[in-house]
């Protein structure tokens, strides 16, 4: 065990870091176009604009450490922003059961940020329980076409996607798992009704998704009729571990502690009130430990392919710790965190703080409810079935 | 002992229920909220007629002789339905400082207008960094022969909007922090030199801050005596949170009751929700925070109505609790929920908000343990 970086990775890191200091945007640049600037020259260091990609899809072949320094110096920088849908979701199941034209056709325009997706997945009566999914897919009866019907609900940002990859039941005959079918289709086009949701922040993000007769060519299906089940399972273990998002976490919780320090209290500062100082050290001290079990995680999966046990928890951890945050900025905003909107009052962290807060509760709820993701670990890690103590 | 409500109380009690029933669904309660000013008019006037505005005024200042536990009853079911009339601000707020008054002109000229519904009184006491300490008041009004100069900004001034006067609290002598040297003055709203900058709050009521620059005041206006106001707005403070926990017990009461009713009804793995036993467990606890608060609520108030010197440590329990407890109720009510929970679609996260502003109103749970555990 060492705990320090090997020479390689320290050049590594400088190397990440200098060519973060040397792209950054000019003042005066257009936003959009330094950011398709931004990941051209990303590419050209080999791969740098889709780091997760393998390296037979053009990524850059990092070892973990590599992808832990990439994480904690891209919180830290002003990059450009991405979205996870095609690039982390869709690509990563169009590399492994896509066909070589689906292939061709789809991750060149993910690469370049051309296409924005999103994902059908949830829908009213599928939730946690997503299996439950009924979204119908028919197929034509010379077999060239699906037509779908039913609908989708908490679709992120589908009111500016121009395609969905969306989970649709071709059969339901037997268990929920089967039947399921993996179909990719353009957003803009007759049959699809986006209605916005307004969360509690008081923000549109999510949507419900209506298709009504939408057609979609089977060249459109990823893999078999059927296995999409199999498909979308991967990819939503892929998400829950992205969902930890702690290096974020350790930048956030460093401004959160600025933020208290600028609070004046008495002749000190918020962060000498003793409860207030007691749960951001506690937020820290188990921000410290799922930092290093996500460190661990990471070295079992490289070593053996396979993520260990602790995996599991990262998650429940990483949420978890997220939403104690943005609290935790509710509480230093004191009498002004009940102010909404731009207006408000107070000091600048505290405007769209509650907003925050609220919208965080979604952490633990999405990508499988917290109460789910523990029925996973007692289940598949402590062995724990219906039963099993007899 | 005994906590049996008067029959008078109780009638009270059905009619506010009812009134909630008839008024408050969540279509209703948005579309009140998003139109100027905040509340509806109408209702306010129901509420003077049926008398509710008066029950904690004595019988001499033109009301019905009532206490806290009178206020407690109307609390709790305008805490069921998250109803938006300013009766915190006028009646309890400002209301509370003319009862405690010894100016015995204003509160002839004043009172009978709260209990009416005609006028408008709130009170700004909070300051930029006085976070919740009632004693921190940088405001000033300084003495010029018979006149006194305000100068200084209030935040968060709840319903100053639709205020026609402000109560205002301001230093007189002393240090920024000290007690004494506190001094409050009744302003009208639209006097040379007060400027409102209004906005609305995470509950969906309203709010403002509100700055004097060389306001003119006699010392007619002064609602304290000079130099003695602390006193007056502690024990208003007091009010407050006692009607601010009793609201938060009629939400989480909502609340915990919504979450009961949601998971018997949704299904996911082929059973309701409420088959699993965390899920329950989790219910149970949100019960049990809740009849929590509502024991501690009863003994704060009950021990305001025999002596409130012997009150104020309890006071402290309860705004901590509350503070607690309602986030705990909210935050699992939305968890429970399900996606559905984080919108504004169901009444759940309303109440919650409620609860969330609750907590940041005359001292957040922390700042009351600690205030708990220094007395």
């Amino acid at each position: 065990m060492d705990i320090n970086l090997s020479s390689d990775d320290l050049a590594f890191r400088d190397e990440v870091r200098s060519f973060f200091d040397e792209n950054k945007i000019k003042s005066g640049e257009d936003y959009f176009s330094w950011r398709l600037g931004w990941f051209e020259k990303a590419r050209e260091k080999g791969g740098w604009d889709v780091p997760k990609w393998p390296e037979k899809f053009g990524g850059p072949g990092w070892t973990p450490t590599q992808h832990y320094i990439w994480e904690q110096e891209t919180a830290q920088a002003n990059i450009p922003f991405d979205l996870p849908f095609g690039l982390g979701m869709l690509a990563p199941i169009l590399m492994n059961y896509g066909n070589e034209e689906q292939q061709e056709r789809f991750l060149p325009d993910i690469r370049d940020r051309k296409v924005n997706w999103c994902q059908g997945y949830s829908e009213p009566g599928a939730g946690s329980d997503l299996a439950n999914l009924k979204t119908k897919a028919v197929l034509s009866e010379d077999g060239t076409y699906y037509t779908v019907n039913g609908s989708k609900i908490w679709t992120t940002l589908a009111h500016v996607a121009d395609w969905i990859f969306c989970l649709t039941r071709t059969d339901d005959s037997g268990i929920k798992q089967q039947g399921i079918t993996f179909l990719l289709f353009p957003m803009k086009q007759e049959g699809i009704e986006v209605k916005p949701i307004i969360t509690l922040g008081g923000s549109h993000t999510v949507n419900t998704v209506h298709f009504t007769d939408v057609k979609v060519p089977v060249e459109n299906m990823i893999g078999e009729e059927g296995k999409g089940w199999t498909y979308a399972k991967g990819l939503l273990e892929h998400e829950r571990t992205g969902l930890a998002g702690l290096s974020k976490s350790l930048v956030e919780l460093e401004q959160l502690k600025d933020n208290a320090r600028s609070i004046q209290r008495g002749n000190g500062n918020l962060m000498d009130d003793s409860s207030y100082k007691s749960k951001v050290g506690e937020l820290e001290i188990d921000l410290l430990a799922t930092e290093f079990t996500e460190l661990r995680s990471l070295a079992s999966a490289a070593a053996g392919g396979e993520p260990g046990p602790e995996s599991s928890i990262l998650k429940l951890k990483g949420t978890e710790i997220k939403q104690r945050i943005q609290k935790l900025t509710v509480e230093a905003s004191g009498i002004y965190s009940s102010a909404w909107g731009d207006k408000g009052a107070g000091p600048s962290f505290a405007k769209g703080g509650t907003a925050g807060y609220l919208n965080s509760r979604y952490f633990t709820i999405y990508g499988g409810a917290s109460e789910v993701q523990k029925d996973i670990v007692a289940k598949k890690v402590l062995g724990l079935t219906k039963g099993s103590s007899k | 002992m005994n906590f049996e409500l008067s029959e008078e109380q109780k009638m009270i009690q059905q009619s506010v229920e009812r009134f909630v029933q008839e008024n408050y669904d969540l279509p209703n309660r948005i579309k009140i909220s998003s139109e100027d000013p905040g509340f509806s008019k109408d209702y306010w006037s129901s509420m003077a007629e049926l008398g509710w505005l008066g029950l904690a005024f004595s019988e001499e200042e033109g009301g019905f002789g009532g206490n806290q536990i009178d206020t407690l009853v109307l609390m709790e079911q305008f805490g069921k339905g998250l109803v938006l009339e300013p009766f915190l601000a006028n009646i309890v707020l400002g209301g509370g400082a003319l009862k405690r008054s010894p100016a015995t002109h204003l509160k002839e000229e004043l009172i009978p207008g709260l209990i009416d519904g005609s006028l408008q009184i709130t009170l700004a006491y909070a300051e930029e960094q006085s976070r919740f300490d009632l004693n921190d008041i940088a405001t000033s009004a300084r003495e010029e022969g018979d006149k006194f100069i305000i100068n200084g900004k209030k935040s968060m001034v709840l319903n100053a909007e639709s205020a026609n006067k402000l109560i205002v609290v301001t230093r007189t002598s002393g240090g920024q922090t000290e007690e004494k040297g506190i001094s409050l003055f009744i302003v009208d709203s639209s006097a040379d030199g007060v400027v409102r900058e209004n906005f609305p709050t995470v509950d969906g009521l309203r709010a403002s801050e509100v700055s004097f620059e060389n306001v003119r005041v006699s010392k007619e206006d002064m609602v304290s005596k000079k130099d003695e106001g602390f006193e007056i707005l502690q024990a208003i403070a007091n009010d407050a949170i006692l009607a601010l926990a009793a609201e938060a017990v009629g939400a989480m009461e909502v609340l915990y009751k919504d979450t009961v009713e949601y998971t018997q009804q949704r299904e996911q793995f082929d059973h309701a929700l409420s088959d699993f036993q965390v899920l329950q467990h989790r219910m149970v606890d949100m019960f049990m925070e809740y009849e929590q608060c509502k024991s501690l609520l009863f003994r704060a108030t009950m021990e305001t109505v025999q002596d409130p010197k012997m009150a104020q440590r309890t006071i402290h329990a309860l705004k901590h609790l509350i503070g607690k407890s309602g986030i705990f109720v909210g935050e699992n009510a939305v968890q429970l929920h399900g996606g559905m929970g984080v919108t504004e679609e169901l009444r759940i996260g309303h109440f919650f908000k409620r609860l969330l502003v609750i907590d940041s109103q005359f001292g957040n749970a922390d700042f009351h343990l600690d205030k708990f555990t220094s007395l």
